[in-house]
C-alpha cells in the first residue's frame, strides 16, 4: 500500500494550468455622474521658480477633456505681517504668477485669497513654511526587476535613494520630486509622408499617405523635460529626529549609456499637504488591490469657500521649502554584463536642404513648454 | 455534414432495429424478470425499462414482471420508477436471460443532507429553531477552489451568505459586516477566519463535524455580535476504533487520526493541515507576486473522556498559523522597508464538562481561551520594524439544559468574558531607527445571563422565547482624551487626558436582548417561522479596506465608541414535498443596526493612539427575500436559490461637515448585491463516483465612480464625490467536480478517493473591483479579477478504518 500511496502523491502534484489575478482596462467605461468643481492649486515656496497658483474648473469627464482655466481672478497671498503679494495671470491662462523674484521665507506663514470674476471668494487657512533638510547623500543602484521580460522597460533601471537628517521636532512631512533634462537634436518628426510647414509650424500630410518619416533638427540647444510620475511623501511620525536613510526617490530608466541628469527636490510640506497627497496616492497609486481603501476625494482641505460655504473646492494650498541636488547618474557603472540598455533608435530620415538651394530652411525651433526648453538646465555640464 | 451523418446514423439504425425486434418477437432471445421494492419486497408496477438509454416502451405489469425481446448483443438496461433510485446494468444477450431487480425507495433512503434546518442531535436538544446545519459530508461534495474543502466558501452557496468578492476575508450574512458575525469553533471565537489574506478558510475540514449557521432566530446563549452566528463543532473522536483519514492536494496536505486510548472511555483526535504554497508562487504566480512566500498550517485536537454515563469531559484546541513575505505590497506607512513579513494565527483552547443529572437536566461547564496574534516585521535593515498586536479572550460559561416534559426545552445559564487587547506595539525592545510606539492596552469584561424556552404548545405551534442581559465594562488602567466640548475630536481639540487606575471602570454599557422564534405548522408539510432578536456588540473591527487585513485592529467599546445594537426580524415559509424529498423555503428579513462605524476621508488607523478622531458613527439597514428549493435525496440532489438583498449605511456623525459620508445620505455598502442566484447539483449514479456542479450569479458590488477629473502638479486625478454610486460587472461562475471513491472497488481497510475539480469552468474574468489610473489622455478605468481563469486541481483523499 505505501508504494501505492506514494504513486498517488506523485500523481496528485500534477496540476493543470494556474493563472492568477489579472487586471484589464475597461474600454467602454461610462461615467454615471459628471460634475465640475473649482480647483485651486497654489504653491508657495522659498524657491522663486516654484511659486505659482493655478485655478481651474475640473473636467467633468475623466477622459479626453481637460480642466478649464479660470481666468481674470483676483489672487493674492498675505504673510503673517500683513504683506500682500498679488499673483497675476501669466501667458498660460488660469496660471497666476507673483512679481519676479518673489519667494516665500522659511518660518513665515501665508494665507491665500482668491476672488473669481463671478465674485466667488475663497480663502485658505494659514500655512507655515517649515525648513527642509539638506539631502545628505544620494545612492544609485542598478536594480533588475527580474519579474519583467528583457524587453520590458520596467525591468532594468537605476534606483535612487536619499539619506537625510530629520529635524528634532515632531510633525515633519516630506515630498520628493525629480526632473530630468534630455538633450535632443531632433525637434520634430513628421510621419506618414508628411512634411513640415515652416510658416504654420505643423506637419502637413500628403494626399496619399506614405510610410516615410521625416525628422527635423532643432535650430539650437533643446532639452526634453520629464518629471516623476508618482507622488512620493513621507512623515517622520515613526522616525522623528533620526537619520532617514535609503528612501527611494526615483527610478531612472536604462534607456542609454550616457550620464543621466537628475534634479532632485526634497520638500518640507505641511501636514495638510501631506494628508492631501496621501489621499491622492490611495486613490490612484495604491489602488487595485484586494484591500483598497474607499475612493474618496478630500474636498476643501485647506482652502475654504467663503461666498457659498457649502461649495466643495478641490486642490491644495501647498506651502513648502525645498532643497535641491543636481546629480548625474553614471549608467555604465555596476551594470551586469548580461543586461543591456533599451535604446530607442531614430527611425526615418533627417530632412536637410538640398545642396545649393536658396532660402531653404531645414531646422525647426525648440518651442518652450512644460515638456521642452531651450534654456540650459541648472548645473548642466555635459 | 459527415459528422452529423455519423451521429444520426446509429440512432436511425437502432430505431430500425427496435422496430424490427417488435415485429419479430418470437425468434429473438429475451430479457425478463421482476422488479421489486427492495425494502418491502412488493412488486412494482409501471417501472420503465430502457435499453441503451432509450425508452423501450416496455413497463412492468401489476406483478412487477417485464419481458423484452432484443437481438443478440450487448446492452445497457435501466429500470426506473418514480420515487425510486434507478438501476442500471450491462449484459450480453445470447439467450433468454432473467434479470430480477430490486429498487430502493428514495423517501426511505437516508438523507444525504448538505443543508438542513434542524439542529444536530444531542442528548437533550437545546432550543434551536432557525438554525441551518451544514454537514461536512455534504460540503465535501461541493466543487472546491484548488482542491481545498472550504467551509467559508461553501457557505456562500447558501442564500443570504456572501462576501465582498473572491478572495475576500470573512462573510457578509444578511447584510452584515464581516465583524458582526460570531464564528465559534468548539466555543472559542475566531477573529480572522481565513488563511492567505482571504483565499482559504482557516478550518481544517477533516476535523469538523458540522456547522450550524444562525442567520435568523438566534438563541439567547449567543451574544456579543450584532448579526449571525456560525457555530462550528469539531468531531468527537471515536472511542471504539482507530480511524485515520487524510488527503494530498494542490494547496495543502491533511491528516486526521482518531485514536481510542481506553475503549469506550477515552479517545483523542488530531487533525492537521500544512500548506505547500511557496512553490506555486515561484512557478505559476504572475510576476508581481513571484517573490511572495506564503505558508499556513492548522492543527486541531480533541481529547474526549467519558468516565461514566453521567459525565463527559472534552478538551479541544485549535491552532492556526500563517506566514507571508511580500515585497512591498503592504507595509507600515512611513517606514522604509523593502520586504515585509507577516505572521498571524490563533491559539484556541476549550474545556467542556457535561454532567447529566437526570434525563431531564444536564449541565455544561466550559472554559475557553483564544489568543489571536499578529506580527509584522522587517528585520534586515537599519529601519527594523517589529509590530505586534494581540487579542486575548477568556471565557467561562455555565449552561443548563432542562426538559421538564415533552413540551418544554429550557436552556439557561451565564457567561463571563474578559478581553485583553494590545492594539499595537512597535519596536518594543528592538534597536532600530524606527520609533518605539505603544498603543495603550485595552481591557474589558462582558457578562451575560440568558434563558430560552422552546415551548411546544401543540402539534402545530412551537414558540421559543428567550432573554439575554449583557453588561459590558471597559476597565482601566488607561487614559482617555477629553476634547473641547462641541468640537469634533481632533488632535487640536484635546484639552485633557484623564487617567484611570487599574481595575477602575472607564465606561460601561448594558442592555436586554429579547429573542423570539415561532414555528407554526400550516399543514402537514408546511411551516411558518417568525423570528425577532435584538443583539449588542461591544467589540468591533476597525478597517476601511474593501476586505479587512489580518492585521486590522479590533477595538472594544469605550467612551467614544458605543456598542452596536441591532434589531432583526424574519419571516419564513417552509414546505416539504414528496415525503421530504423536496423542500422549498421562502424567507424575508429586515435588519436595523445602530452605532456602526465608518471612517473619515483619508483616515489613518495604523498605530493611531487617538482612534476616535478618525471615526464616524452611523447606522445601517438591510433587508431581503430568500427563495430556495432543495432536492434532498435520490440520484440527483441539490438546490437552487434566489436572493434579493439590500444593505445600506448612513454615516452622518456628530459633526456632519467633516464626518458625513455621501453628504449624509444612505449609500449602498460594499457587499450590497441585490440579485443572487445559486445552484448546486450533485449526481451520484453509483456509490463509486459522483459529479457536482455549482453555479453562482450575483449583481456586481458597488464601487465609487468618478464624476470627473482634476489636475494637481500636472497629473490627473479622479474626483469622487459620492460613495458606491456605480456597480462592477455581474458575477457568475460555474464549478465542476468529479469524485471517484475507492477506485479499486475492493472492500478493504484502506479506502482512497480522487477528487478532480475545475473552479471557474468557463474562465470568466469576474471583476473584484474597479479602479482608475492616469493615462496620457485622462484617466482610464481598470478591473481587477482575482481568479480569472479555470483552476484545475486534483486531490487524493484516503480513509483508514
Amino acid at each position: 500500500m505505501p508504494t501505492h500511496l506514494f504513486r498517488y502523491i506523485l500523481f496528485s502534484t500534477i496540476i493543470g494550468m494556474i493563472s492568477w489575478a489579472c487586471i484589464n482596462p475597461i474600454m467602454d467605461f461610462k461615467q454615471i455622474d459628471s460634475t465640475s468643481y473649482m480647483t485651486i492649486e497654489a504653491d508657495i515656496s522659498d524657491d522663486a521658480a516654484l511659486n505659482k497658483i493655478r485655478i481651474t474648473s475640473s473636467a467633468n469627464r475623466i477622459i479626453s477633456q481637460n480642466p478649464l482655466a479660470v481666468t481674470k481672478a483676483e489672487v493674492y497671498v498675505l504673510d503673517q505681517t500683513g504683506v500682500k503679494t498679488i499673483f497675476k495671470e501669466g501667458t498660460a491662462l488660469g496660471t497666476y504668477l507673483p512679481p519676479v523674484g518673489f519667494a516665500g521665507k522659511v518660518g513665515s506663514t501665508y494665507r491665500l485669497f482668491v476672488k473669481t470674476l463671478t465674485g466667488k471668494q475663497y480663502e485658505s487657512v494659514e500655512e507655515k513654511m517649515v525648513p527642509a533638510p539638506e539631502i545628505e547623500n544620494i545612492v544609485t543602484q542598478f536594480e533588475v526587476r527580474d519579474q519583467y521580460d528583457k524587453v520590458d522597460p520596467r525591468r532594468n533601471g537605476f534606483s535612487v535613494y536619499v539619506d537625510f537628517k530629520d529635524s528634532p521636532q515632531e510633525g515633519d512631512f516630506y515630498m520628493w520630486n525629480w526632473r530630468h533634462f534630455e538633450k535632443i537634436s531632433i525637434c520634430e518628426t513628421c510621419e506618414g509622408g508628411a512634411t513640415w510647414n515652416f510658416k504654420t509650424n505643423v506637419c502637413v500630410a500628403p494626399r496619399v499617405p506614405t510610410e516615410d518619416i521625416l525628422n527635423y533638427m532643432c535650430d539650437g540647444n533643446c532639452w526634453d523635460i520629464s518629471n516623476n510620475n508618482e507622488l512620493n511623501v513621507f512623515s517622520d511620525v515613526l522616525t522623528n529626529g533620526q537619520k532617514i536613510s535609503g528612501r527611494q526617490v526615483a527610478r531612472v530608466p536604462f534607456d542609454g549609456y550616457s550620464p543621466y541628469y537628475l534634479r532632485l527636490e526634497q520638500r518640507s510640506i505641511t501636514k495638510n499637504a501631506f494628508n492631501f497627497y496621501q489621499s491622492l496616492i490611495a486613490q490612484v497609486q495604491s489602488s487595485g488591490s484586494l484591500f483598497d481603501v474607499p475612493a474618496q476625494t478630500r474636498f476643501s482641505m485647506n482652502i475654504k469657500p467663503i461666498t457659498d460655504p457649502k461649495e466643495r473646492v478641490l486642490g491644495i494650498f501647498n506651502v513648502f521649502s525645498v532643497r535641491k541636488k543636481i546629480y548625474f547618474i553614471d549608467r555604465l557603472k555596476s551594470v551586469p554584463k548580461e543586461e543591456f540598455a533599451l535604446i530607442t533608435y531614430l527611425t526615418g530620415e533627417i530632412y536637410t536642404c538640398p545642396p545649393g538651394s536658396v532660402n531653404c530652411q531645414d531646422r525647426v525651433p525648440c518651442v518652450e513648454s512644460a515638456y521642452r526648453t531651450k534654456i540650459t538646465p541648472e548645473g548642466w555640464i555635459l | 455534414m459527415n459528422k452529423l451523418l455519423l451521429r444520426v446514423l446509429p440512432i436511425v439504425l437502432l430505431l430500425a432495429a427496435s422496430q424490427f425486434t417488435l415485429a419479430q418477437t418470437t425468434t429473438l432471445p429475451s430479457v425478463y424478470g421482476r422488479v421489486l421494492d427492495a425494502q418491502t419486497g412488493e412488486p412494482l408496477r409501471g417501472a420503465d425499462i430502457s435499453v441503451d438509454f432509450k425508452k423501450s416502451g416496455v413497463s412492468t405489469d401489476s406483478a412487477g414482471r417485464y419481458r423484452l425481446y432484443l437481438p443478440f448483443g450487448e446492452y445497457v438496461l435501466k429500470v426506473s420508477h418514480v420515487g425510486y433510485n434507478p438501476y442500471r446494468t450491462k449484459f450480453y444477450l445470447k439467450a433468454d436471460f432473467e434479470l430480477n431487480v430490486q429498487l430502493d425507495d428514495v423517501t426511505k433512503q437516508l438523507e444525504e443532507v448538505i443543508v438542513s434546518s434542524a439542529a444536530t442531535k444531542r442528548d437533550i436538544q437545546t432550543p434551536s429553531l432557525g438554525v441551518t446545519v451544514l454537514s461536512l459530508k455534504g460540503i465535501k461534495k461541493l466543487p472546491t477552489m484548488m482542491g481545498e474543502v472550504d467551509v467559508i466558501r461553501s457557505l456562500q452557496t447558501l442564500p443570504g451568505v456572501s462576501s465582498v468578492g473572491e478572495g475576500a476575508n470573512g462573510l457578509n450574512i444578511r447584510g452584515s459586516n464581516v465583524d458582526q458575525n460570531l464564528i465559534y469553533i468548539d466555543d472559542t471565537p475566531i477573529f480572522n477566519p481565513t488563511h492567505m489574506f482571504g483565499l482559504f478558510s482557516v478550518f481544517a475540514s477533516d476535523a469538523i463535524r458540522d456547522l450550524e449557521l444562525y442567520k435568523g432566530g438566534i438563541p439567547s446563549r449567543f451574544g456579543g455580535r450584532s448579526a449571525a452566528v456560525l457555530d462550528i463543532k469539531m468531531i468527537e473522536p471515536n472511542t471504539d476504533k482507530f480511524k485515520m483519514q487524510g488527503g494530498v492536494g494542490l494547496v495543502s496536505n491533511r491528516l486526521l487520526a482518531e485514536i481510542p486510548i481506553i475503549k469506550e472511555k477515552l479517545s483523542v483526535m488530531v487533525a492537521g493541515r500544512l500548506s505547500l504554497n511557496d512553490f506555486m508562487f515561484k512557478w505559476f504566480a504572475p510576476n508581481y507576486l513571484k517573490n511572495i512566500r506564503a505558508n499556513f498550517s492548522d492543527v486541531a485536537t480533541k481529547v474526549f473522556y467519558r468516565p461514566n454515563n453521567k459525565n463527559t469531559i472534552s478538551f479541544s484546541s485549535y491552532l492556526s498559523q500563517d506566514y507571508y513575505r511580500v515585497d512591498s505590497l503592504f507595509s507600515i506607512e512611513n517606514v522604509i522597508a523593502k520586504r515585509t513579513s507577516f505572521d498571524y494565527g490563533h491559539t484556541n483552547f476549550a474545556i467542556h464538562w457535561n454532567h447529566y443529572f437526570s434525563e431531564k437536566l444536564n449541565l455544561m461547564l466550559s472554559a475557553a481561551s483564544t489568543v489571536y496574534k499578529t506580527k509584522t516585521y522587517a528585520p534586515d535593515t537599519v529601519n527594523t520594524i517589529d509590530l505586534n498586536s494581540f487579542i486575548k479572550y477568556k471565557n467561562l460559561s455555565a449552561s443548563f439544559d432542562f426538559q421538564p416534559n415533552d413540551k418544554h426545552k429550557v436552556n439557561f445559564g451565564g457567561t463571563i468574558t474578559r478581553y485583553d487587547i494590545d492594539p499595537g506595539s512597535l519596536n518594543i525592545g528592538v534597536v532600530s531607527r524606527v520609533a518605539t510606539v505603544k498603543i495603550q492596552d485595552e481591557q474589558s469584561m462582558e457578562a451575560a445571563i440568558f434563558a430560552d424556552d422552546e415551548f411546544k404548545m401543540n402539534e402545530k405551534f412551537t414558540i421559543q422565547y428567550g432573554l439575554r442581559y449583557s453588561q459590558y465594562w471597559r476597565i482601566g488602567g488607561g487614559t482617555v482624551n477629553e476634547y473641547t466640548p462641541n468640537r469634533m475630536p481632533s488632535l487640536n481639540s484635546i484639552v485633557n487626558k484623564k487617567t484611570y487606575a487599574d481595575g477602575e471602570v472607564m465606561s460601561s454599557y448594558g442592555g436586554f436582548e429579547p429573542r423570539l422564534t415561532m414555528k407554526y405548522s400550516i399543514g402537514e408539510n408546511s411551516t411558518m417561522k417568525f423570528g425577532y432578536n435584538r443583539m449588542q456588540q461591544f467589540f468591533q473591527l476597525l478597517s476601511n479596506n474593501t476586505t479587512p487585513l489580518p492585521t486590522s485592529r479590533w477595538k472594544t467599546a469605550d467612551q467614544f465608541i458605543k456598542p452596536q445594537q441591532s434589531d432583526f426580524l424574519s419571516l419564513g415559509l417552509f414546505k416539504t414535498y414528496n415525503e421530504n424529498v423536496y423542500e422549498a423555503s421562502l424567507e424575508t428579513y429586515y435588519r436595523d443596526v445602530r452605532n456602526t462605524l465608518d471612517f473619515i476621508s483619508g483616515a489613518n488607523l495604523q498605530l493611531n493612539p487617538n482612534i476616535e478622531t478618525q471615526l464616524v458613527t452611523g447606522k445601517s439597514k438591510a433587508y431581503g427575500v430568500e427563495l430556495m428549493v432543495q432536492k434532498k435525496k435520490g440520484e440527483v440532489s441539490g438546490w437552487v436559490s434566489y436572493t434579493y438583498a439590500r444593505a445600506f449605511s448612513q454615516m452622518i456623525g456628530d459633526y456632519p461637515e467633516v464626518q458625513s459620508i455621501n453628504g449624509g445620505d444612505w449609500f449602498a455598502t460594499n457587499y450590497d448585491k441585490p440579485h443572487t442566484f445559486n445552484m448546486m447539483l450533485n449526481v451520484q449514479p453509483t456509490t463509486h463516483h459522483s459529479f457536482s456542479f455549482t453555479f453562482a450569479y450575483n449583481t456586481g458590488r458597488p464601487f465609487s465612480s468618478p464624476s470627473g477629473m482634476y489636475e494637481i502638479g500636472g497629473k490627473k486625478y479622479p474626483v469622487f464625490q459620492e460613495r458606491n454610486n456605480d456597480r462592477i460587472r455581474d458575477y457568475h461562475r460555474l464549478d465542476f467536480s468529479w469524485t471517484i471513491n475507492n477506485p479499486s472497488m475492493k472492500s478493504q481497510r484502506w479506502e482512497g478517493s480522487w477528487v478532480f475539480t475545475v473552479y471557474n469552468l468557463y474562465g470568466r474574468q469576474n471583476p473584484y473591483s474597479v479602479f482608475f489610473k492616469s493615462s496620457k489622455t485622462g484617466l482610464r478605468a481598470y478591473e481587477l479579477s482575482v481568479f480569472a481563469s479555470p483552476f484545475i486541481s486534483l486531490t487524493y483523499n484516503f480513509k483508514f478504518l
